[in-house]
């Protein structure tokens, strides 16, 4: 069975010519450009270099970068933990930098998240491979399996046509996960999506249509052609000793409707009967199902093997909202540690993918203080792993696609990120007035391409034909939804490249700007994943 | 801007229609009451709107556009919400970070009461009622001039009319709905295709999604007591 699926990931992927040909995506380096790090004086007399503590930085980064002549071999990675902010584009990393910086009282644009301190990094192109803009299911597919697909499919090649159960068969794409599964790793899905959401289900399920969550979500000729939905998927994942930990939401999914959620009252969402929680816990031996914070925390980590968390019946509170929850959440920085600390007892290594899940939730519904305080979850979260991983772990930070975010204007330095724009006066020094537009109007700093556009209220679009007059409304407040040029009822992916932070064996690979596949292609070179998956075949 | 100002109307008294429908005492489990909504110079037919409620679910139904808006309370501090669309079989989760994110801060009970609740402590109690069981309320409210006939057992207004200048509104009871009628309906609903409103902006290939898209959640609140901020449109309220 293993050895069957392993074989398939080696076919597809040859057959897509993505093996063993020159084609500048193999990672290996172009000539090098001259030294300009010398830091030498200019010939003019002038020290550059006396005051300006911009330069000296500036120099001393370069400096360092040049001393780097790192060329890991393959598989020195023992780990890989992979983290993905879901919609997490190059504004809104800006943007999450400076409202956190600023959350910390300083004026923030000096501000770092803790993934931007990673020593390699690079541009991601993230087109499907038949749209320009995608979704996360062809993105995660492509970063988890090496290979573009369709949009909405996950971890099926790109032959097959999407909702089209039959034409997905044979044409499933192995994961990263799967291959550390194979390898005899321990593995581990964290998200604050639900579980059975796109980016997630890229690294344990195949399906033609990322919305087959649960078997309820499945038209009956798919069911009858013999697909089935991706939270069965996870629980009945083939490889190795399955995956150890799972944490997130989409506790329903998991759920027969004749049951009630505990903490909503809400009926599950499996018609077939199955109570997924309770087989988790009766197919592996030392294992832990749990639904809230409490639990969570007081899981023994030394003695559970195999842990399930389920934090809410759909996606998991925003972070700005977490602390209100009824039934206690866990935030991504501690599903990740505690995520850690069980992955790390085995002596083979371990692969971890986490996912900030819902930046794009808030981009979508135009609301910028949410997705910024998402983001600088998935900072914190990627901080912890920082701390625990060793040495001997890759780091990969990124996001699936990005979202039609702008930072605009030329607000003073420190002005509010999500403020009205202040400029600067003649001197340089901050405007007495706020910025305003041609009808004498002032504008926020953070806004939006399209999407429900401006204001508090439920209903979404903003139809006024004028721009309303922002001094009467608070715009830092956390509800505030920032303006949009297009009226749309939901705000839209973006299709710029995204950013990619490497740290660990095998992160002097991630620089310049590949295609998203390539990522996993990284992944497999510094951890060797599919030669560690061979060799543990019996 | 968004305020599609108080259009509370004006109309003759209450009493002449004030006891269509009066309840000695609420009926176990689950009940509903239909309005007919009417406006004194629009001219057009009288609408219905049905309240529906089942311990903490309130729904309100309009069975002109098919369209319910469906309230849970049982944490009334982390409410639940669903948008139903009965032509369509399809129903929009919204969770509370959605709610919050869309501003949108529903009172219970003022969405059990049919957005009537408030307005009890600001008008005076009238010593006749046209109604045995109920309670009859008079007075002015920021220019609007309200007439409310109050249910005690059923927590729900009967009729309130609204008079300012010219323009009059009257809501109406003129049915109790049984519990069968009401679960059924609630059933109903439960089984109908549901999507996560966070996930909406994902699925833009999914037609009626994307019509969603396109246009906006197109908003009917008239046939409410609410505006399009999600507030009771008889306190003025406004951001
Ligand atoms: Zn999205």
């Amino acid at each position: 069975m293993e050895m069957k699926k392993l074989a398939l990931v080696m076919a597809t992927i040859a057959a897509l010519g993505l093996a063993g040909c020159n084609d500048g995506d193999d990672g290996v380096a172009g000539t090098p450009g001259a030294d300009g790090a010398n830091g030498n004086n200019g010939t003019d007399g002038r020290d550059f270099t006396a005051v300006n503590q911009w330069y000296l930085a500036g120099q001393s980064t370069v400096a360092k970068a040049a001393e780097s002549t790192i060329s890991d071999p393959a598989g020195k990675a023992k780990n890989v933990i992979l983290f993905v902010g879901d919609g997490m584009g190059v504004s809104t990393l800006t943007a999450a930098r400076i409202f956190e910086g600023q959350q910390q009282g300083k004026s923030g644009e000096e501000n770092r998240l803790s993934f931007e301190t990673f020593p390699y990094s690079g541009l991601v192109k993230t087109y499907s491979s038949n749209q320009q803009t995608p979704d996360s299911a062809p993105t995660m597919s492509a970063i988890v399996t090496g290979a573009k697909t369709k949009d909405g499919m996950l971890s099926i090649t790109d032959d097959a046509v999407r909702g089209d159960c039959a034409s997905g068969q044979g044409h499933e794409m192995v994961s990263a996960l799967a291959l550390a599964e194979m390898a005899g790793m321990s593995t581990g899905v964290v998200s604050t999506a639900r579980l059975t959401h796109a980016t997630p289900a890229a690294t344990y399920a195949h399906s033609v249509e990322r919305n087959w969550e649960a078997d309820s979500n499945m038209p009956a000729a798919a069911i009858t052609a013999g697909c089935t939905d991706i939270a069965s998927q996870l629980i009945d994942f083939p490889y190795g000793d399955g995956i150890e930990v799972a944490l997130g939401g989409g506790r329903t999914y998991f759920m027969p409707n004749t049951e009630n959620d505990p903490e909503y009252g809400s009926a599950g969402r499996r018609n077939d009967g199955r109570d997924l929680t309770s087989e988790w816990t009766s197919k592996h031996a030392g294992s832990s199902y749990v639904w809230n914070l409490d639990q969570f925390m007081s899981v023994d980590l030394a003695t559970t093997k195999h842990l399930l968390g389920l934090f809410e019946n759909s996606h998991m509170q925003y972070e700005a909202d977490r602390s209100d929850d009824s039934a206690g959440e866990p935030s991504l920085a501690q599903m990740t540690s505690r995520a850690l600390d069980m992955l790390k007892q085995n002596d083979k290594g371990y692969f971890l993918m986490v996912e900030g899940g819902r930046i794009d939730h808030a981009h979508h519904a135009g609301n910028a203080a949410r997705a910024l305080e998402d983001t600088v979850a998935l900072s914190e979260a990627v901080r912890v792993a920082m701390e625990k991983a060793g040495p001997d772990t890759l780091i990969l930070v990124t996001a699936d696609h990005s979202h039609v975010f702008t930072i605009a204007g030329y607000p003073v330095r420190g002005n509010p990120i999500l403020g009205l724009v202040r400029s600067v006066d003649e001197n340089g020094e901050a405007a007495k007035t706020l910025s305003v537009d041609a009808n004498g109007m002032p504008y926020t700093t953070l806004g939006y391409a399209n999407g429900p556009g401006f204001g508090f209220g439920s209903s979404p679009v903003n139809m006024a034909s004028a721009r309303p007059d922002l001094n009467l409304y608070d715009v830092t407040d956390v509800d505030y939804r920032q303006e949009a040029t297009v009226p749309l009822g939901s705000e839209t992916h973006a299709g710029e490249d995204v950013a990619v932070y490497a740290m660990g064996p095998g992160a002097q690979l991630v620089t310049g700007s590949v295609e998203q596949n390539m990522l996993f292609h990284v992944m497999n070179y510094a951890a060797d994943l599919e030669a560690r998956a061979e060799a543990n075949q019996p | 801007m968004f305020y599609k100002a108080l259009m509370l109307l004006a109309l003759g008294s209450l009493s002449a229609h004030g006891a269509s429908v009066c309840p000695a005492t609420a009926p176990a489990g689950a009940w509903g009451l239909e309005y007919q909504v009417s406006a004194s110079q629009s001219g057009a037919e009288p609408r219905q709107v049905q309240l529906l409620r089942r311990g903490a679910q309130t729904a309100l139904y309009s069975p002109e556009h098919q369209m319910a808006e469906w309230w849970h309370f049982e944490d009334p501090k982390r409410p639940g919400f669903s948008r139903v669309f009965d032509q369509q079989q399809r129903r929009i989760d919204y969770y509370m970070g959605d709610l919050r994110a869309l501003g949108v801060q529903a009172q219970q009970e003022e969405v059990e009461s049919f957005a009537a609740r408030h307005l009890l402590g600001q008008l005076t109690k009238q010593g006749s009622s046209p109604c045995e069981h109920a309670e009859r309320y008079q007075g002015e409210i920021n220019g609007v001039s309200y007439d409310l006939l109050w249910s005690p057992v059923l927590a729900a207004p009967l009729a309130i009319v609204t008079r300012k200048g010219e323009v009059e509104r009257r809501w109406q009871a003129d049915k109790l709905l049984g519990k069968d009628a009401v679960n059924a309906r609630f059933a109903t609903w439960q089984r109908y295709r549901e999507t996560d409103f966070a996930d909406i902006g994902d699925m833009e290939n999914d037609p009626f999604l994307a019509k969603m898209i396109n246009q906006g959640f197109i908003e009917h609140r008239e046939h409410a007591v609410y505006n399009d901020q999600g507030q009771p449109l008889a306190t003025g309220h406004s951001h």
